[in-house]
């Protein structure tokens, strides 16, 4: 078995007991909600109009964007909370749908009958309506199933682990063995519960109390084997991290947990197994939180749900400061340090040495063909060419400046994943990508990055965050300010490299970034 | 000096307006004795309907009283009127997801009685409407013939006991032959249980040969009201001789082929 597959198969328990809970929960609370709602609405035909409407506008949002509002919904809070109740939200529509539409759908002389007999509304709906609509309302439920299981890997960026690491962390460093597991667990979930659904439906309606017994058995046990690594220490799944922990010298940070934060792409991962590796070497118990999305990640920080994360001031002047315009890079970094102060009591530790900035980069075969070695000289061959990008990029004061200042209005933008766009650009798909600075596949597909001659784009320092609470932690403070200054350029992109272009993990990578770091102790900062 | 026992039904002066202007019953007065058949008979949108089921108060009468056992049923609960008035359908209104013993059990289950007594209930009422109680128990009624079904749904409208049965067009779905087999039991039964009944049908020739007493109405009014030989020998205008004629051809045309 490869390390790839071992990996993928240590991280599942953890990571099916997250979807597994998520979604249950959201079902079981969609179906308690939704049931009497529309046993209640199904007799009034406005009340079902209403609702029904309701559903149906909370129904369009996209998953990942309904998943995504309920964190500044909830303050801020991330995690389980808000992807809990975007799922369950989620899983309302199909079974009140259904609901409404079984019981309005009843023949009415068999309901008539049952008033007639001298039934009373309570028997009416127990012993006729609900049973001669159940077929329609488990259709619901089922389908309600498979979309809740199915959402739940969007959960990954609001921070609740759920078989979306998989594929996130996948897509990112293009290990596309994580993303095929992540894919086949959920899709067998989802297949698995749907007919479990079907055969208890099948075992009521024929009253088949074997049937209904075993496959409730396995409906049960399916739950318990999922769920029971949420409820035993996470270090039986890890081989030992805290044994490692213990043999070396430090103790400062012992008995306390840190929660460390990263977002959805190579580097933030491998920074995060850096600091993990720093912390854990202090005694602490480190838990990680990745593919945060970017705002997220800060929300989380800001109320102390993450203790520290990387993040870049680039990003903290444009969408937190929101200040439009970029200044210089030193002075960057001194206003964006005593503005998280000020407002938020978040301490930016200072940088770890290396900017990952956007930079527009073109195959460096295409742009010698066309003369191009900067943003400036390519104002007359805008028209026709395209250029890629992140959803974010194109909304971004990066590229809206770029475009304005250099005239590049003519040219055609496409929003791809990060994952695909350096390969998009080698094989010519595109003219230009948004490129990150620090990729390593910048220099491996043998990209160029065009000068920037006006200075459009601003600077992007890797800076160590911490939340207020952290930030009073002498002893964190001290373990984390040992990698200020300690990874340049050079050092990051190499290690960025080894995961996408060599498959190391991001661990192997921090690994070797922190050997590294070690025989060329910084101090330039 | 005792005085003599209320009628089983009696309708008084009711009348129904639906949403403020249609008037679909005005002003109709009835009684029916214990062991009758009374017979609504008239074309669709008369009235019948309506009528028959402000009796169970399926529907409430805008105006008028009606009295069931002597005490007027405005008064009652509507769950526990209807517990004691048989309701047979057109169709069957069998509940399709029950068993016929579900389907017949249903009334003295509701009642609280135990399973054993609501199986013997279950069994005596099959047999009564000539069904093998264990050939036909554990059938669904999407596995019996039209008249197999209306059977059942005569022994769930008897098993409680009911002084009074209300029937909307029960034979009108069957073929011929199965009508007129369940028509002649359907009153052996009445004769054997002694309960009275009101029956809605548009169909004359199965009034005159069932009834006991005929209402015949139109646009919700009750134009006429008698036995059937009465109705035949004395129509009281010509809507009811217009009626009359079809079964009268018919009845002219048979004893032709007769003689």
């Amino acid at each position: 078995m490869s390390s790839n597959l071992a990996e993928r198969w240590s991280e599942l328990p953890v990571l099916l007991a997250g979807h597994m809970l998520l979604s249950l929960a959201a079902i079981l609370v969609g179906l308690s909600i939704s049931l009497p709602l529309g046993i209640l609405a199904a007799s009034r035909p406005r009340l079902a109009a209403v609702v029904l409407n309701v559903a149906s506008v909370i129904q369009t949002i996209p998953g990942l964007a309904l998943l995504a509002l309920m964190v500044p919904l909830l303050g801020g809070t991330i995690g389980y909370a808000p992807a809990f109740l975007a799922l369950m939200l989620y899983s309302i529509l199909p079974i009140l749908r259904n609901t409404i539409v079984g019981l309005q759908g009843l023949d009415p002389v068999v309901r008539e009958a049952a008033r007639g007999i001298g039934m009373t509304e309570h028997e009416r709906l127990w012993q006729v309506e609900l049973p001669l609509a159940l077929p329609v309302i488990v259709a619901g439920l089922r389908t309600a199933v498979v979309w809740v299981v199915g959402a739940a890997t969007l959960a990954t960026p609001v921070g609740a682990s759920s078989l979306g690491n998989y594929i996130f962390a996948g897509l990112q460093t293009r290990n596309w063995l994580s993303v095929l597991f992540g894919c086949l667990f959920a899709a067998g979930l989802a297949i698995a519960l749907d007919q479990i659904i079907r055969l208890l439906e099948v075992a009521a309606r024929d009253r088949r109390r074997g049937l209904a017994i075993s496959v409730g058995a396995a409906l049960l046990a399916l739950i318990v084997i999922t769920i029971a690594p949420r409820f035993v220490p996470a270090s039986v799944f890890r081989g030992g991290g805290p044994v490692a922990a213990e043999l070396d010298g430090g103790h400062d940070l012992a008995d306390q947990t840190i929660v460390v934060g990263a977002k959805a792409f190579t580097e933030q991962y491998i920074l995060g197994s850096l600091m993990e590796t720093r912390l854990e070497a202090a005694g602490a118990r480190v838990e990680r939180l990745d593919n945060l999305g970017s705002t997220i990640a800060f929300d989380a920080l800001r109320t102390g749900e993450i203790d520290v994360y990387i993040d870049y001031t680039g990003t903290i002047w444009a969408t937190v400061m929101n200040r439009p315009e970029p200044i210089n890079r030193h002075a960057m970094l001194a206003e964006m340090t005593g503005w998280l102060y000020a407002e938020h009591g978040i301490l930016a530790l200072g940088g770890l040495g290396f900017e990952n900035a956007y930079g527009f980069a073109m195959a460096r075969d295409r742009a010698e063909a066309l003369g191009v070695v900067s943003l400036a000289d390519l104002a007359d061959h805008a028209d026709g060419m395209s250029v890629g990008g992140d959803a974010e990029v194109f909304s971004r004061p990066e590229w809206v400046n770029t475009r304005d200042q250099y005239d590049l209005g003519a040219m055609q933008t496409r929003a791809m994943d990060a994952a695909f766009m350096y390969g998009a650009v080698r094989d010519g798909q595109v003219d230009m990508i948004s490129a990150y600075t620090t990729d390593g596949r910048i220099a491996a597909f043998d990209l160029l990055v065009l000068a920037d001659p006006r200075s459009v784009l601003p600077p992007y320092d890797a800076v160590i965050l911490l939340s207020p609470q952290a930030a009073a932690d002498p002893a964190l403070v001290d373990v984390l300010s040992g990698l200020v200054g300690t990874i340049d350029s050079d050092a990051m992109r190499e290690a960025n490299r080894r995961v996408d272009l060599d498959r190391e993990t991001p661990a192997q990578a921090a690994g070797w970034l922190s050997g590294h770091v070690a025989s060329n102790p910084g101090d330039d900062q | 000096m005792s005085e003599a026992a209320p009628p089983v039904l009696e309708v008084r002066k009711v009348s129904k307006i639906y949403a403020g202007v249609v008037e679909a019953v005005r002003a109709v007065s009835l009684t029916v004795e214990k062991g009758q058949l009374l017979v609504l008979a008239g074309a669709s949108g008369c009235g019948k309907t309506s009528l028959l089921k402000m009796i169970n108060r399926l529907e409430e009468p805008s105006g008028g009283s009606i009295m069931f056992g002597g005490k007027d049923i405005s008064g009652e609960d509507a769950v526990a009127l209807r517990r004691r008035i048989g309701w047979v359908m057109q169709g069957d209104g069998l509940f399709p997801h029950m068993s016929v013993r579900r389907n017949v059990g249903l009334i003295p289950a509701m009642a609280g009685q135990d399973a054993a007594r609501v199986e013997l209930r279950v069994r005596e009422m099959l047999d009564m409407v000539r069904l093998d109680p264990l050939e036909f128990g554990d059938r669904m009624p999407g596995e019996l013939s039209g008249g197999q079904r209306q059977r059942v749904g005569f022994a769930r409208a008897l098993a409680g006991r009911p002084e009074l049965v209300l029937m909307d067009e029960p034979f009108s779905a069957l073929d011929p032959i199965t009508r007129d087999g369940l028509q002649q039991d359907f009153r052996q039964l009445q004769a054997d249980l002694g309960f009275a009944a009101v029956m809605v049908t548009h169909d004359m020739a199965e009034a005159l040969i069932m009834a006991d007493a005929v209402a015949v109405m139109r646009d919700g009014r009750l134009i006429q009201q008698g036995t059937p030989h009465s109705l035949m020998t004395a129509p009281a205008d010509e809507y009811v001789s217009d009626l009359l004629e079809s079964p009268r051809r018919q009845m002219r045309a048979i004893s032709e082929l007769v003689q």
